[in-house]
């Protein structure tokens, strides 16, 4: 089954959140307009209203009132992307022309501010105290984690410690809060909202590591990018972590990040690396670990009372636990 | 109530100590905080005495914050040099993530004291300097006064949309039109020492055959002419605006000798 498949029921008010997405970004200028749609209509799986909407059916479901986080969250995603596109000077996203590649940097980087701001103008017609201190603070731990990424880039002496507080900032926190906002603007309890707050931070961890094990197990057709990006790119990420403990690989990788420019590292070089890699243990040894996050999300959710709302996070974290490409 | 030397410095410490991050100013330069915009904004803030003393210290921290965002953005550069080292590349990085970083800094030091309409405030202001940055970016201007406009909107917005929060639009113009020649003045000695005149760059890729002396001069008469306008704008100020009035009448006895000897001739 599709992801979209499994939450299916919240067509209509994702559609009602896709609207509301569009008229947020009405910019006066046309290139700051046209740029902001471009990015909107690029999709992605919308999954963090998902997350914000399914937390919020599990009490007092009201979709005027929480569209409102659902589009400020997603609306910070976005802004977050267009920057991102211009730090990895990326051409492409999800197959299309980035913005930055369309308009260049400066045009990148109006873009992502405006739609900030924009999201923070939305964010502020709710007056809940909580809703901002969360959002807020998300939204620096995200750029926290973001500088930490850059400063970790070739750093091969780090730990595993090192590896998870940076996705926990890179995915984690963001998916945690959507599920912890639709559950504190539905009015649920602290307790139960503590326990979706858990289910999206472990669904996050799990999330991205999948997806680091993915950028070494899938084909460059699959990823749009070439097999083992992110360790050419200097993200030392889970696999790599374990594989490291065998003295070959470290070796190996040691010996062909030598030049500090990184260069000169050919396909063939990263065959060898790619296959040096999945000859040691260190793709089952980071799926056990996604499944222990992944155990982790659905145990947390197990005192809420059963419900379709229940069922549907259930299933996506089932689902992305499966996700093998 | 004339905002002292020692406010703005404590301020100014404040707002350095939020901003600190030890890994971002090994590769970028700290942040420049204009200490112009910051003494308008304490003079704005600290009269407004509905206030308290916390929620004072946090909007005049806060808007500055942005501002410094707005600004360290810019200096991303606007195309990517196929030459460049890793180091540039990494300052470039950088950059783009310390604007957001203090970004979300503004949001968090405001969310922590509830002020849902002052976030929207400071939301709007960056909403709108980034509409007049892309028309800057096309070169959407008629003329240099439409230029002198442009740049002036982009400069003051975020102080604007402060004093209007504040005050409603009665203080815009004079502020507006005092802070603009404030950096003109400031821009144009600077290009005598350093050589750098960013106003002037700035127009040159509008205008590529405007030369040197000449813009120069066209920026001197503009000084020259905004002094007496803002003078007389200050003095026709209601006395509910005397904190602001005795600010700039102060400003302006004190930045005198600063302007060039062809502000007079323009």
């Amino acid at each position: 089954m599709r992801l979209p498949k499994i939450y299916g029921f919240l067509k209509k008010d994702l559609d009602i959140i896709e609207s509301a997405l569009h008229e947020s970004i009405q910019a006066t200028h046309p290139v700051l307009r046209k740029a902001s749609m471009e990015l909107l209509e690029a999709g992605g799986k919308r999954i963090r209203p998902v997350f914000v909407l399914l937390a919020g059916q599990l009490r007092d479901y009201d979709i005027n009132n929480i569209k409102k986080v659902a589009v400020s969250l997603e609306l910070i995603h976005m802004a977050t992307l267009v920057h991102d596109d211009v730090i990895d000077e990326a051409e492409l996203r999800r197959g299309k022309p980035t913005t930055k590649s369309l308009y260049g940097n400066r045009v990148a980087m109006y873009t992502g501010d405006y739609i900030l701001a924009r999201a923070l103008e939305e964010a502020t017609t709710i007056r809940d105290a909580n809703v901002h201190r969360l959002l807020s603070k998300t939204l620096v731990e995200v750029s926290i984690g973001e500088i930490e990424q850059i400063k970790d880039k070739f750093v091969w002496d780090q730990t595993l410690r090192d590896y998870l507080r940076r996705i926990k900032r890179k995915t984690a926190l963001l998916i945690a809060s959507s599920c912890k906002l639709g559950a504190i603007v539905s009015g649920l309890d602290e307790r139960d909202t503590d326990r979706l707050y858990q289910y999206g931070y472990n669904i996050g961890m799990s999330y991205q590591i999948i997806d680091d094990i993915l950028d070494f197990t899938s084909s460059a057709k699959e990823l749009g990018k070439p097999a083992g990006n992110d360790l050419l790119q200097g993200n030392i990420t889970l696999p790599v972590l374990y594989a490291m403990e065998n003295k070959e690989f470290k070796q190996m990788i040691e010996e062909t990040f030598i030049h500090p420019d990184h260069t000169d590292i050919d396909e063939n070089t990263m065959k060898m690396i790619l296959s040096k890699l999945k000859s040691t243990d260190a793709i089952n040894m980071s799926y056990k670990v996604s499944d222990l996050y992944l155990d982790k999300a659905l145990r947390s959710l197990d005192p809420l009372p059963h419900s379709r709302a229940k069922q549907t996070l259930q299933d996506i974290a089932k689902y992305i636990g499966k996700r093998r490409s | 109530m004339n905002t002292s030397i020692i406010e703005i410095q404590n301020l100014r410490e404040l707002l350095e100590d939020k901003l600190q991050h030890e890994y971002l100013e090994k590769y970028i330069q700290k942040p420049v905080i204009d200490d112009e915009k910051l003494s308008i904004l304490i003079s704005l803030v600290n009269n407004r005495l509905s206030l308290s003393p916390t929620q004072k210290d946090q909007y005049i921290i806060t808007a500055m914050m942005v501002q410094v965002a707005l600004d360290t953005h810019e200096l991303v550069p606007v195309q990517n040099d196929s030459n460049e080292t890793n180091e540039e590349k990494l300052t470039k990085q950088l950059r783009v993530l310390a604007g957001d970083y203090y970004s979300g800094l503004y949001y968090l030091l405001l969310s922590e004291i509830e002020d849902f309409d002052f976030i929207h405030t400071l939301a709007s202001a960056i909403k709108k300097i980034n509409e007049y940055k892309i028309k800057l970016y096309y070169k959407e201007v008629e003329s240099f006064d439409d230029f002198i406009e442009l740049t002036k909107k982009i400069d003051s917005a975020v102080i604007l949309q402060v004093a209007q929060f504040l005050y409603g639009s009665s203080l815009d113009q004079v502020i507006a039109d005092w802070l603009f020649t404030e950096r003109m003045s400031r821009e144009i000695r600077e290009a005598h020492i350093s050589g750098q005149f960013p106003l002037y760059e700035a127009w040159q890729a509008i205008d590529q055959y405007s030369n040197h002396f000449s813009f120069t001069n066209k920026i001197n008469g503009i000084i020259h002419k905004n002094r007496l306008k803002i003078a007389d704008q200050t003095s026709n100020l209601p006395d509910q605006y005397l904190f602001i009035k005795n600010h700039l009448l102060s400003r302006i006895n004190e930045t005198k000798h600063h302007d060039s000897p062809t502000a007079e001739e323009g």
